[in-house]
Parts: C-alpha cells; structure tokens; sequence
C-alpha cells in the first residue's frame, strides 16, 4: 500500500512518534477518515490519540510516517498550515478572549478589514451567516465570557468554520457540557456532516461514540486496534478493545446499610475575593455507609464547597460539622484529624507534589506522627515500608515508594491518593472528580474502592461532572446550579439523566420544604 | 476468567531494576554532563583569551593549578570554601521551600557585628568564647530571616524584595555602628578592636605549624554543618514539611501542613546559619571588624546553592569548587595579566552552563533522538 486509499480526505500512515524522553507516544499508526463521515477516535488516557491529533494539527512533528490530505502528501508544520489544508481543531480548553464578542473571537487572526480597521459589522454579519448556514445558533454580538460553556463551544466550532475548516477535530468536547448541551451538539454535528464537513471526535465516553459516530477508531498503548463501524460494536466492545481485557463499570452495591450523620451542612456560604457569592446557603447531611453524589455544571459552587468543607477555603456564614464537632474554618489538619479525608478535583496542584517520591506523597498527612516520626527523626524504614504496603494493597504500578509520583500515569497518580486518603481510616471521604483523566481500568479500581468505603460505613460525598459516575455510584443525589441546592433526589434507580439535566440547567427547582426534608 | 490477571502481571522486580538502571545511567550523565560542560566552558575561556592576544596556556597554568602550588594559597581557598559552604546552607535551606531569600549577604553582616560585640567586648573562657558569639549571631541570623519569611508567609509580600531592602538596611547600619561606636577613638582606620584571645577560631597554621594562611577550624564546622543541614532536611518532619512545600505549596497545605509557619521558620534557620559565616569571618579569619567586611560571600553563595542544586550534601563539593575559581581567577589576573573582567566572565560562563544544564538537556535530546532511529 504506497498510494493513498483514494476515498479517504485525511489519512495517516505508519505514523511513529517519539518523545525527547523516549516514550512512544505513537508506535506506527494508520488512520484514515471518509469524506463527510463522524469519526470516533477513542482510547485511555496516554493511548496516544491527543498526539495523533496535534501531529495532524500541526502542533508536534512526526518522527516518521506520512500524512496525505484529499490524497495529496503533505507536511504540517503548525497549526497555520494545517487551517490552510482544511483542518480545524477544538480544543478541551476553549482558547477565546473573554471580554471580546462572539463575532470578534470568531474573526479573531483572520479579521475583515475597513480602512485598517476591524470592520465589526462584516464580522457579525460572517459569524450570522455561519451560525445560521450550519444550525449552531449564538449572538454574535454577545461577549463570550456572559455566554454559557456550550455556547463558548459553538464559537470555537464557528472560529474554525470561518477559517475554512472542512475535517474538525473535536477534542473531548462534551466533558464541559450538560445532557441537554450534549443533545445539542451532537445536533450541530450531524448538521455540518449533512453540510459537506468532516468530523473527527476524541471521546471515552462509550455511549456518546455509539450515538454519534459512523466509523470509531481505538487505539491502545500507541497503537491502533482497529477501526471499525459504529453500528457493528457494541460499547463493551470497544471497551474491551481499549482496554485489552473484559472491564465492568457497572457498580454492584449491596443495599444501603444507612447509619448516623456523619457530615452536617448548614446554610453554607461562600464569597470570592472578586465578591461573587458561589454558595448561597448550602445545606444537606452525608450519612454513614452512603455515597451521596453531587450533580452539576462545573463551575456552580462544587469546589468552593468541597474547599470550604475541607478547610481550604473560609465559609463567610453557615456551619460545617463531622460527627457533631463543629469544623467550620478550621485548618485544613484539624479538619483531617477529625476524620476527614479529601481526594481533591485537580490531583495535580492540590493532591500530589510531582516532584516527591511515591513514598513522601503518602504521608504528607501523618508524617510528624509515629511511626513515621520517633524521637524528633523521620524513620525512612518505615516510610518505605508504608509506601511498599499501600503500592500492593492499591495496585500502584510502580517498583517502589522511591519512584517520582510526576512519572506515574494518571490512574496510577490517583490510586496513590486513593491509597493515602483511605489509608488515614476516614469518617467521612470527599472525593472531587475522582476518576477525571484516569483510565478505564483504573476507574474500576476507584469504583470499586469507594463502594468498599461506603460499606464499611464511611460516608462518602462524590462530587463529579460525569453525571453517568454519579448515577452508577451515589445512593442519594443532590444537584448544584449557581451556588444553590436545586434537587436533592432520595432514590436514584428510577431517575433519568433528562430529569437531573433540568436542575442542572436550573430550569426546575424543588421547594424548601422539599429539600429540607430531604437533607 | 481472571480479569484482574493483566493488571497483577506487572513485574515489580524488572520494574524496580529498570528504574534503578535508568537512575543510575542518568546520574553517570549528570556528572560526564557536568565535567564536559565545565571543560567546554575552559576551551571557551582559551578561545577568546588567545584571541585578546594573551597567552592562555599560562592563563590557564594559573588557573587550574594556581590555587594548589603554594600552602598559603591552598588556605587562602580553604578559606573562602568556608565562607561559601556556610552562606550556601543556609541558602539552600530557604530555597528548598522554593522561597528565594537573597538575604545572606545581610545576614552574614549582622550575626558578625552582633557576633563581635560579645566577642570584643565580653571575656569569657575558652570554647564558651566562640560558642556565645556564634550562637548569639545565629539568633541575629534567625531573626534578620524570620522578617521577610513572616512577612512573605503571612502578608504574600515579595521576598526578593524584602530581603534585598534589609541586605541595603543592615549594611548601612553595619558601617554606621563600626564607625561611630566600634572604631577606637584616635583610630585612623575604620575598624574595630580584635576580638578576645579566647574568642579566635583556631587556624591550621596555629594548630599544626604550617604556613596555611588564615584557613581555620571553621572548616571543619562548615563540612559538620553540611551534614547537619542534610539531617534537618532529610530526615526530620520540619525537613519534610519544607521538602513537601518546595516540591508543592498548595499540596503540603491541602495535607494538612501549616504551611505559613514553616516557610516563615525556613526563612529564619536559613538566616541562622548564613549568619555563621559572618562568624567565621570574624573570629577565624579576620579577627576583627572593617568596612566591607563580607564583600561578595553572601552573592557568592547563592551561586553555590545553586550550583549544589540545594543539595546540602553537595554544597561543600560546589563551594571548594567555585573558591578554586576564584582563587585561580587571582592568580590568572596576577601571571597572566588578564584583566579581573574577563577572569569573571570565564567564571559566570562556567557557573552559567553548570546551572542552565544547557549541555545536558542537549546531550538527553540527542540520544532520545538516536534511540528512535534503531
């Protein structure tokens, strides 16, 4: 095979690339997308499909392989070039200017010009057309930063749209976005498709490749398995085809053995330094043995109340108490002696200094405490041995507590907080996103471990965006929109996403009375 | 079927060799990185003398073998060693917490001038002469670094900042006392009455009849002091705290770590010893007070920490190093007739490859990029 296949608009061929470091992050990859096709590329984190698709965008350079485009061989050297062959990318992180328009972000590099200035009105007007030619409704004249995230989505679509872009490379787009979002764009898509466009979607979330993709490609450790169609797979498939093995991510849960409050939350409140109010009197109870989950947004008041509650951040009103002790504001250490462990949302600023060993991340808790401390001196004994008996329980990969946590992989990355966090015998475990960027396998594994908690009578307050995670886990479910407790749901197996998605979206309500009945 | 199995079948014994071999290779790297950016700094050095119209072979005669042909030299570097090994301690204390106090040099002049009151003034017996001093400027040394950590830990104020303007602070007021109260009256220079008897530093010249210079027991202290600080970093909680706080702020707060106290305290130990090289300067080398007392030793020593990478283990092998420099920089300006100037830049040139790790990172680039062609 030395011509391209002469269907295919993009394709890659034996695609090598290496690290600096010498990690294969690509290992001879083919991978080719139909004309006017929705193309799933799915893999675990570190499969190497973010690569891929900066190599196709320009953004890293292959060691070895080729690439053609409408069957012609090109070299991408930057993004630039990759807009000028027709290929646009969105990324995770939008990259807009939030205090310009919509119009203005959408022409931003590629500006109308009048008289050498920015001709505002072509710009709308552009940005009207595209919005209107393609169904991905916005204003153009709004400013991006009063805009929801699902619009500031659509603007990055419309910004490569505008750049010409006919393949589009959607990189993990419905992590930000609520079921009615997701609706909505999965909507936009089969529009452009039907438009003459090219979709290329980076996706682990099974369900969302089963409903909008015609082709999906899975890769694993650097390689492509396999490409196959959509319609012949089905999600355990693909699953076991990204994960090499049989995974279950369905939660078996004995019944709910519900014991004495353990977390009380009351009319919490929390005001930024900028003087925003994100919590607006928060109040609700966790129970021993329950996994009580919290639904929402990003971004509505989640983590400013898992900060608070852990001590990180000053409530300015309201009470937080663990087994009756009030720990309102106090330090994050007299919070975690009073039994109060936290596996925080951002694992990389918050939960593990990547520069210390597995062994110290594993004590940065209990270190000054015997048997670490004894007579003024660490005991490196028994740190070790610390770390080498909590690597085994957890399944670490790694050869021992010396290796730099910054070296493992992201679920590896966890587990070790993971191990840490539980080790400490909390009553009361916070876990804020804890399986965000980790692999299948390892999301397992944190599944597993939470329920294991909850069982043993921990309680356990989950809070995550992914909404399918707190279905599958959470005995209870309380939904947040704009700093407010907007639902709290006692029974979670007769709910349907929709119905959560309206008191993430703020357009139900449940009434006080509801709610506190509820707490 | 046993789906756990793949994840269980992780070799931990091939593992752990692979990581200890991998180690073990980089830090072979590391030091032929280190010996090969320093010869390319020297060829460097060679190059541009020869083009002045030097000569660099006795440049470089001088150089290299200049501070080692004569005792007096051998303890004129001895010496200096000293100071740089005591300053970059206490540096590198402070830095491992990632705080970047440049107070030293400040430091360094207070604990000597406090140090001296007692020593000129007070007579005591042998051994208590020098401990008081000593322990008296390491209170000085404490507190003068405890200022800027307090105010950097508690109101965010920028330490760089800080510690510059008490540096220019404690130096004026350092020239202020020595002149008006210090100097003896009738005295033509300005400069202090030596210190007691009791209160000098042994120096080797002393100890074992031989022509050292002014090298001393301080020596000795400072290597004893390495080891200290590598114990208090290593291998007690206030190490780790600091350690865990370098390695990630919010991370060591997040477990619990008040992390406020202890980079204010990082601060202040770091400022305690520093301040022992005040002492050292003043009871064993030069034994009384003048103006300009330190001259560069607190800057110096920052290079030194640097040079060291923090590693308190290391510092006495950078500091032997950079005092050869400067040494041999002496004696380059002396035979060879080099001006002082370039001596400094063959010197920053050298430091500046070393630190930058320019040369490694180009060396690991390359063989990643060897490795990928096989």
């Amino acid at each position: 095979m030395s011509t391209p296949s002469p269907a295919a608009i993009v394709e890659m061929r034996d695609i090598l690339k290496v690290y600096p470091n010498g990690v294969r992050a690509n290992d001879h990859v083919n991978f080719s997308v139909l004309p006017q096709e929705i193309h799933a590329l799915v893999g675990e984190n570190g499969a190497g499909k973010s690569t891929l698709m900066k190599i196709l965008y320009g953004m890293e350079r292959p060691t070895a392989g080729q690439i053609f485009v409408r069957g012609k061989p090109v070299t991408i050297h930057s993004p630039h070039e990759a807009i000028a062959l027709g290929i646009g990318m969105v990324h995770q992180n939008f990259m807009l200017v939030p205090s310009f328009t919509i119009a203005e972000n959408v022409v931003l590099g590629a500006e109308p010009v009048k008289r050498g200035l920015l001709d505002f009105k072509a710009a709308v007007e552009a940005t009207r057309q595209l919005s209107e030619q393609y169904g991905l409704a916005v204003d153009p004249e709004a400013v991006v930063e009063a805009v929801p995230v699902g619009i500031r989505q659509r603007v990055e679509i419309l910004k490569a749209l505008y750049r010409g872009a006919d393949v589009l490379i959607l990189d993990e787009p419905t992590a930000v976005l609520t079921p009615q979002e997701t609706h909505e764009l999965f909507a936009a898509i089969r529009n452009l498709v039907r438009n003459g466009k090219t979709v290329i979607f980076i996706s682990h979330k099974l369900r969302e490749v089963k409903a909008i993709s015609d082709r999906v490609s899975v890769m694993r450790n650097a390689r492509m398995v396999d490409t196959v169609n959509t319609r012949e797979v089905s999600e355990d498939q693909i699953a076991r085809m990204m994960v090499g093995r049989e995974v279950f991510l369905h939660v078996d849960k004995p019944r709910l053995q519900r014991g004495e409050v353990v977390l009380q939350v009351r009319d919490l409140e929390y005001v930024t330094e900028a003087g925003v109010e994100t919590l607006k009197g928060v109040s609700f109870n966790v129970y021993a043995g329950e996994i009580l989950g919290i639904a929402g947004v990003e971004g509505n008041g989640q983590t400013e109340l898992v900060e608070v509650i852990t001590g990180l951040r000053r409530a300015a009103a309201g009470r937080v108490r663990l087994c009756g002790k009030d720990i309102t504001n106090a330090s994050p250490r007299q919070v975690r002696l009073a039994g109060v462990a936290h596996i925080p949302e951002d694992r990389l600023t918050n939960g593990a200094a990547l520069e210390a060993s597995i062994a110290d991340n594993l004590i940065v808790d209990r270190y000054e405490r015997p048997p670490f401390t004894r007579g003024g001196l660490l005991q490196p004994a028994a740190i070790a041995e610390n770390a080498e008996t909590l690597i085994d329980q957890f399944a670490i990969r790694a050869p021992d507590g010396s290796l730099l946590v910054g070296s493992l992989s992201g679920g590896n990355m966890q587990k070790v907080i993971l191990a840490r966090e539980l080790s400490s015998r909390p009553k009361l475990l916070v876990a804020a996103q804890p399986t965000r960027g980790v692999d299948i396998g390892a999301s397992e594994f944190i599944y597993e471990q939470l329920v294991q908690a909850r069982n043993n009578g921990v309680a356990v307050l989950l809070v995550s965006a992914d909404l399918n995670e707190v279905m599958s886990l959470a005995d209870r479910i309380l939904v947040m929109k704009d700093g407010e407790v907007t639902a709290i749901f006692p029974e979670v197996a007769a709910l349907s996403e929709e119905e959560i998605g309206y008191y993430m979206l703020g357009v139900k309500h449940m009434p006080r009375e509801t709610l506190a009945e509820r707490m | 079927m046993d789906t756990a199995a793949p994840l269980l079948s992780f070799d931990r014994a091939a593992a752990r060799k692979a990581v200890h071999d991998e180690r073990r290779r980089s830090m072979l790297l590391d030091l032929g990185v280190t010996l090969a950016t320093i010869l390319a700094a020297l060829v460097m050095g060679f190059v541009v003398i020869a083009l002045l119209g030097r000569d660099p072979i006795l440049a470089y005669e001088a150089l290299l073998t200049g501070p080692v042909t004569r005792l007096g030299r051998v303890g004129r570097w001895l010496e200096l060693a000293t100071n740089l090994i005591l300053v970059g301690l206490g540096v590198a204390i402070a830095f491992r917490a990632r705080q970047f106090s440049l107070g030293g040099q400040g430091q360094m002049v207070a604990g000597a001038l406090v140090g001296a009151l007692v020593a000129i003034y007070v007579p005591l017996p042998p051994v208590l002469g020098v401990l008081v001093p000593a322990l008296v400027a390491m209170g000085v040394g404490f507190l003068l670094g405890l200022l800027p950590g307090v105010m950097k830990a508690y109101l965010n104020a920028n330490e760089i900042v800080s510690t510059l303007m008490l540096n220019a602070i404690v130096l004026r007021l350092y020239d202020y006392v020595l002149t008006y109260f210090l100097k003896p009256e009738g005295s033509s220079t300005t400069r202090s009455l030596p210190v007691q008897p009791t209160a000098q530093l042994a120096t080797f010249s002393e100890l074992f009849s031989i022509e050292m210079g002014r090298v001393n027991m301080g020596l000795i202290v400072a290597l004893l002091g390495a080891v200290a600080v590598w114990i208090l970093l290593e291998r007690t909680p206030f190490g780790y705290a600091i350690r865990a706080i370098g390695a990630n702020e919010r991370f060591a707060r997040y477990g619990g770590i008040n992390t406020r106290q202890v980079i204010a305290l990082a601060f202040a130990v770091g400022g305690a010893v520093s301040a022992l090289a005040g002492i050292h300067l003043l009871l064993g080398v030069h034994r009384r007070l003048f103006l300009d007392f330190v001259g560069n030793i607190g800057w110096d020593g920052i290079t030194v920490a640097l040079l060291a990478r923090n590693n308190p283990l290391l510092v006495p092998l950078s500091g032997l190093f950079y005092a050869y420099l400067l040494v041999g920089g002496d004696r380059v300006e002396q035979q060879a007739q080099v001006g002082s100037e370039l001596v400094q830049v063959i010197q920053a040139v050298i430091i500046l490859l070393i630190t930058a790790r320019v040369l490694g990172e180009w060396i690991r680039a390359r063989r990643a990029q060897i490795e990928q062609r096989l």
